[in-house]
């Protein structure tokens, strides 16, 4: 049974991003929506098949992880840093809610945002090539357990940052570029050596790689690589949230 | 003696080389308006921020009704309300969301007597489904004040309550306290308003350079320090006392106009009435006026060195 004062907080925090639906829940849907039309459909034509499946196919996991990953890291890192701009994170410290709660509050409702976004992204795919899944648990599994360790380190960055700026060079700078060279849009067999070689390097590869075998049933590295290294992203995430958390770092004086 | 409601014991809180409190030791007794006062910068909001667990002491002990606020926050932060200085608001929600979501964050379940109770002792019913961006300063002060009342704290911090208020919601705010307080709730009040202090404070404690100069009950504290003042309007000028008054240290002011008698606190102006009634002196009008807390206040800081108090 969860208690009255953590779910309070989750609460709030996902009734803060459903009332604001257009700038969390739409904009992201018509990004994606946009990445996959133009990648999918204009340049799939000439690809043809990667993997053995349709190109516009092949990209679906990538951008339906993309949707989870920016909206589960923004999820947290924006309400954190509005709640220290606008002083009400002084309203959460005086508060007998213990740091295993805030956390779990705050990385809960990052992980609805997240899947939410992931969803819709999918349901859209899915109207134009099928919303068959090969592996549903694993798929959901995937998308969890990456929801959860960006809404960690969304947080981490939210406690971090000073300014908007700020929160914004993880997502623009890193998440960004990491996804786009992560095998969102093709697959790393395609890839002469030292490109590949770089593809295999990036955390986020494998990541994409999990998810498009819980969805299409291909997978460059196979089934648990993928799966393992976004638990272990978790497990360091969660870690180094509490303990930031625990220090009081930017937060108490 | 009963146990205090909120102690501190040597604590210390630095900021590098600078220190902010320098080993507080300081007892809130139950069921008082206890006022910090000091100058900018004396440590009073960082002494109950360490209370309300916003900022971690150095050194020493902090604890609430018997509770250690680090060892053992849960239970005194639920004891513990806190109005900020800085006034906050979350644009997300509405004046009852607000306060329904606070009472939660303590896991209590707010219930429609006391968020009536609440919204109509603050004057708040009325926007009670406003969101809290379209409130005046005044009214979102009021909400601060609600939103560390929700969950029925035995102490309430009040910092700097009535910074840039108006006249008519201080006096509304001051009631409300002075109710607070005959429910059973201790309020400890910083102000550097003395004005403040002076009309609220059942005891105050004067803090300067993050050490305490002197705790004392407000009316002893003025009784002790508050010197009295006598003054004579006359209705033509002199140009010399009689040695009987001079000899009580009065002086001439106002180029002879005014006869002007200083008495230590506790003494009686009995000689000097006596001594102008004998010099046949031309009175027009007489009036005493005593030390206020602010001229207390003052005197305390001019002498300034810690350990100077009583």
């Amino acid at each position: 049974m969860i208690g009255l004062g953590p779910r309070t907080l989750f609460l709030k925090e996902v009734r803060r991003f459903l009332r604001v639906p257009g700038q969390t829940v739409l904009s992201p849907l018509v990004t994606t929506t946009l990445y996959f039309l133009v990648f999918g459909w204009s340049l799939g034509g000439r690809l043809k098949e990667v993997d053995g499946v349709p190109y516009a196919r092949f990209i679906v996991p990538g951008l339906v992880m993309l949707g989870a990953v920016t909206n589960a890291f923004l999820n947290t890192s924006s309400s954190i840093m509005v709640m220290k701009l606008q002083g009400t994170m002084v309203d959460l410290l005086v508060s007998p809610l213990s740091y295993g709660e805030i956390l779990a509050a705050f990385v809960g409702a990052a992980v609805v945002r997240g899947m939410m976004v992931a969803s819709v992204v999918w349901l859209v795919a899915a109207a134009f090539t099928g919303a068959g899944l090969a592996h549903p648990l694993h798929a959901f599994c995937a998308l969890a357990l990456v929801a959860i360790a960006f809404g960690a380190l969304g947080f981490l960055t939210g406690v971090w940052a000073r300014t908007f700026e700020q929160v914004n060079f993880f997502p623009t700078f890193v998440i960004t570029p990491l996804t786009f060279l992560g095998g969102v849009f093709y697959s790393a067999e395609m890839l002469p050596g030292p490109l590949r070689t770089l593809t295999l390097a990036n955390p986020i590869y494998y990541m994409v790689d999990a998810l498009r075998w819980g969805m299409l049933g291909r997978s460059g590295a196979g089934p648990w690589p993928g799966l393992a290294a976004v638990a272990a992203l978790c497990a360091v995430s969660l870690a180094a949230a509490l303990a930031v958390l625990r220090s009081g770092w930017r937060l108490r004086g | 003696m009963e146990a205090p409601v909120v102690s501190w014991r040597g604590v210390t809180k630095r900021y590098g080389d600078v220190a902010a409190l320098d080993g507080v030791d300081l007892d809130v007794p139950r069921g008082e308006i206890f006022a910090l006062l000091g100058p900018n910068g004396a440590g009073k909001t960082t002494l109950i921020s360490i209370v309300a667990g916003l900022v971690r002491a150095t050194a020493g002990t902090t604890t609430v009704l018997g509770h250690d606020v680090v060892a053992d926050y849960r239970a005194t932060r639920r004891a513990v309300g806190l109005v900020p200085q800085e006034i906050n608001f979350d644009p997300f929600f509405t004046v009852e969301e607000t306060l329904r979501i606070q009472a939660g964050y303590f896991g209590v379940r707010l219930s429609s007597d006391r968020l009536e109770e609440i919204l109509h002792a603050l004057d708040l019913a009325s926007k009670r489904h406003a969101n809290t961006r379209a409130l005046s300063g005044g009214m979102k002060r009021r909400l601060l004040i609600g939103k560390a009342l929700v969950h029925e704290p035995s102490v309430l911090f009040l910092d700097e309550p009535t910074a840039g208020v108006d006249v008519q919601l201080r006096q509304a705010l001051w009631a409300y306290v002075r109710t607070l307080r005959s429910r059973g709730t201790t309020i400890v009040l910083t102000t550097h308003y003395l004005e403040e202090a002076e009309e609220l404070a059942d005891r105050v404690a004067v803090i300067a350079g993050g050490r305490i100069l002197v705790v004392e009950e407000k009316v002893r504290l003025l009784e002790r320090h508050a010197a009295k003042t006598l003054r004579v309007a006359l209705s033509a000028p002199v140009a010399s006392l009689p040695p009987s008054l001079l000899a009580l240290g009065a002086r001439l002011e106002d180029g002879g106009l005014a006869v002007s008698v200083a008495a230590p606190p506790g003494a009686s102006f009995g000689p000097a009435l006596s001594a102008l009634a004998g010099a046949g002196l031309p009175v027009r009008d007489v009036e005493t006026r005593r030390m206020r807390l602010e001229d207390v206040f003052v005197s305390l800081l001019k002498q300034g060195e810690p350990g100077d108090g009583p």
